[in-house]
């Protein structure tokens, strides 16, 4: 291909990226809600920021830097631990929302830039997706629908702030605290739900039936008489007390074989199984008492508070 | 079936390689007892930029330049830089543009030139993460780049994807490479030369 001597492919690439962060620039505040260095945000929608939970420790008077230089004042409108993401309210802020990018700009490969703003002006860092992982399982026990693991570089005061693709646009929201540590971002649709979610409830609705399990091999006596699909079952090792298991007459050493239908072979089948419950509603248990099978209705409640156990 | 064309339309490749090459001519290796490090050739002849720490030490000071070992001594120290200028009259090498630092903007592409690690010539790509400027004047104190730099990238420059000089890479601070702007690194060359004149 006959190459023009004038086009210069870095100049354009250099362009386009400084390009994309002087454009979201324009939406990313400094947050100083802890000691040593700020943290970074974005502005997600109308007077609406979005940072890192875990880099926001306090709740009220959170005071933010605007990208114009002026200072807002902020009030955590709700916190969701499995994702560390944080929404706070500023209706100070005029600055419009930051765009998004096309969704073809986040897959594996994709030259993106991490933006932050620990102080006055905002810094970048440059790499690729290195990979595109769905239902990944935060270590709280929550599954995420998706997470970017990313190949760049995290400085200090990068986390909750926004993952941009070289074309221009927001792709996610960058947290060092997810993957030991190591740079990740939560892309925009997670974001998203999550907001939602905290503006109308102010938390993530994790229902929570209170029982610790633990995965046990069945006899193939015991599988074969039931006609059980597994040779595996949780079995309850604990008991929350008052909680929904124990007003539905769950006990220990009882074996959880199935909710709804489905087999249940992890703990975290269970936690899946408990995650898809709609408001108000309750799971139909397969328990396995004595050798003899029966069915439970349990209806979870609502935990506002983060945990791990289901 | 389709099948991906050898050259594709954007050829990122062939420009960095085309950088490096212009690179490779004017930067040099320095090897002294202090351990060495890269160096740029300046004003196109006759003397080599280099950090202080590259050198300070007594004893003797040697470049390669261009596969050829010259002895040289250093001679001028920057006050309040890690800066050094070698005088070496007999290399030469093409003069690298100064970039004007007031239009820097991060995220756009830097590239550090030295020898990491011993590896001799080699080109690192990443992004400008932010300048430090002083707080009363202004004036470019310090670059940061989102850039792996290891031992021997010192003295060595941090160019922009034109080819211009940005700075003079100096640290590793938080894994951010930080180099000496190369405003600061021309009025040191200057005033240096002209103390030699007087």
């Amino acid at each position: 291909m006959a190459k023009d001597k004038n086009t210069n492919t870095l100049v354009e690439l250099s362009a386009q990226l400084s390009a994309a962060v002087e454009q979201i620039g324009g939406h990313v505040v400094a947050i100083h809600a802890r000691r040593r260095i700020p943290s970074s945000g974005v502005i997600w929608r109308d007077g609406v920021i979005v940072s890192a939970s875990h880099t926001v420790r306090r709740d009220g008077d959170v005071r933010v830097k605007l990208p114009s230089g002026d200072d807002a004042v902020a009030e955590v409108a709700g916190r969701d631990a499995a994702t560390d993401l944080v929404v706070l309210r500023a209706p100070e802020v005029k600055a419009p929302p930051a765009s998004r990018a096309d969704a073809s700009a986040a897959r594996v490969g994709s030259f993106v830039l991490a933006v932050g703003r620990p102080g006055r002006t905002v810094t970048a860092s440059f790499g690729i997706v290195s990979a595109d992982i769905e239902g990944w399982r935060s270590g709280s026990g929550a599954r995420l629908d998706r997470l970017l693991r990313l190949d760049l570089a995290v400085y200090d005061g990068f986390s909750g702030g926004p993952l941009v693709a070289a074309s221009g646009g927001v792709i996610g929201i960058n947290n060092s605290a997810f993957a030991r540590g190591g740079a990740a971002a939560l892309p925009a649709s997670v974001v998203d739900s999550v907001v939602d979610e905290l503006l109308t409830r102010g938390h993530i609705r994790r229902p929570f039936i209170g029982v610790g399990v633990h995965p046990v091999a069945l006899g193939n006596a015991l599988v074969e008489r039931n006609n059980l699909m597994h040779d595996v079952a949780l079995v309850v090792v604990s008991i929350a007390e008052g909680e929904a298991a124990d007003a539905a007459g769950i006990l220990l050493g009882d074996l959880l074989i199935a909710v709804d239908g489905r087999a249940l072979a992890r703990p975290s089948d269970l936690l899946d199984a408990l995650a898809s419950v709609p408001e108000g509603g309750s799971l139909r248990a397969t328990v396995l008492r004595g050798g003899i099978p029966q069915e439970v209705t349990i209806e979870p409640r609502d935990r506002d508070r983060e945990g791990a156990a289901a | 079936m389709t099948t991906i064309p050898a050259v594709p339309p954007y050829d990122i490749a062939s420009d960095a390689s085309r950088l490096a090459s212009t690179l490779r001519r004017t930067v040099v290796e320095i090897r002294s007892p202090a351990g060495g490090g890269a160096g740029i050739i300046w004003g196109g002849r006759g003397f080599v930029v280099t950090n202080a720490h590259c050198v300070r030490r007594e004893g003797s000071l040697t470049i390669e330049a261009n596969g050829e070992t010259h002895a040289v001594r250093s001679v001028a120290y920057a006050r309040g830089h890690d800066l050094a200028l070698i005088r070496a009259p007999s290399v030469s090498g093409p003069v690298l543009e100064l970039r004007d630092l007031d239009t820097l903007r991060p995220g756009e592409l830097v590239f550090a030139y030295g020898h990491p690690l011993g590896v001799s010539h080699a080109l690192a790509m990443g992004a400008l993460h932010g300048v430090v400027r002083d707080r009363r004047s202004g004036d470019p104190r310090y670059i940061a780049a989102d850039i792996r730099l290891a031992p021997g990238n010192s003295g060595g420059p941090l160019v922009d994807a034109e080819g211009k000089l940005v700075g003079v890479n100096s640290m590793i601070v938080g894994g951010l490479g930080v180099a000496i702007p190369a405003t600061v690194v021309q009025a040191f060359v200057t005033r240096a030369a002209n103390l030699r004149a007087a």
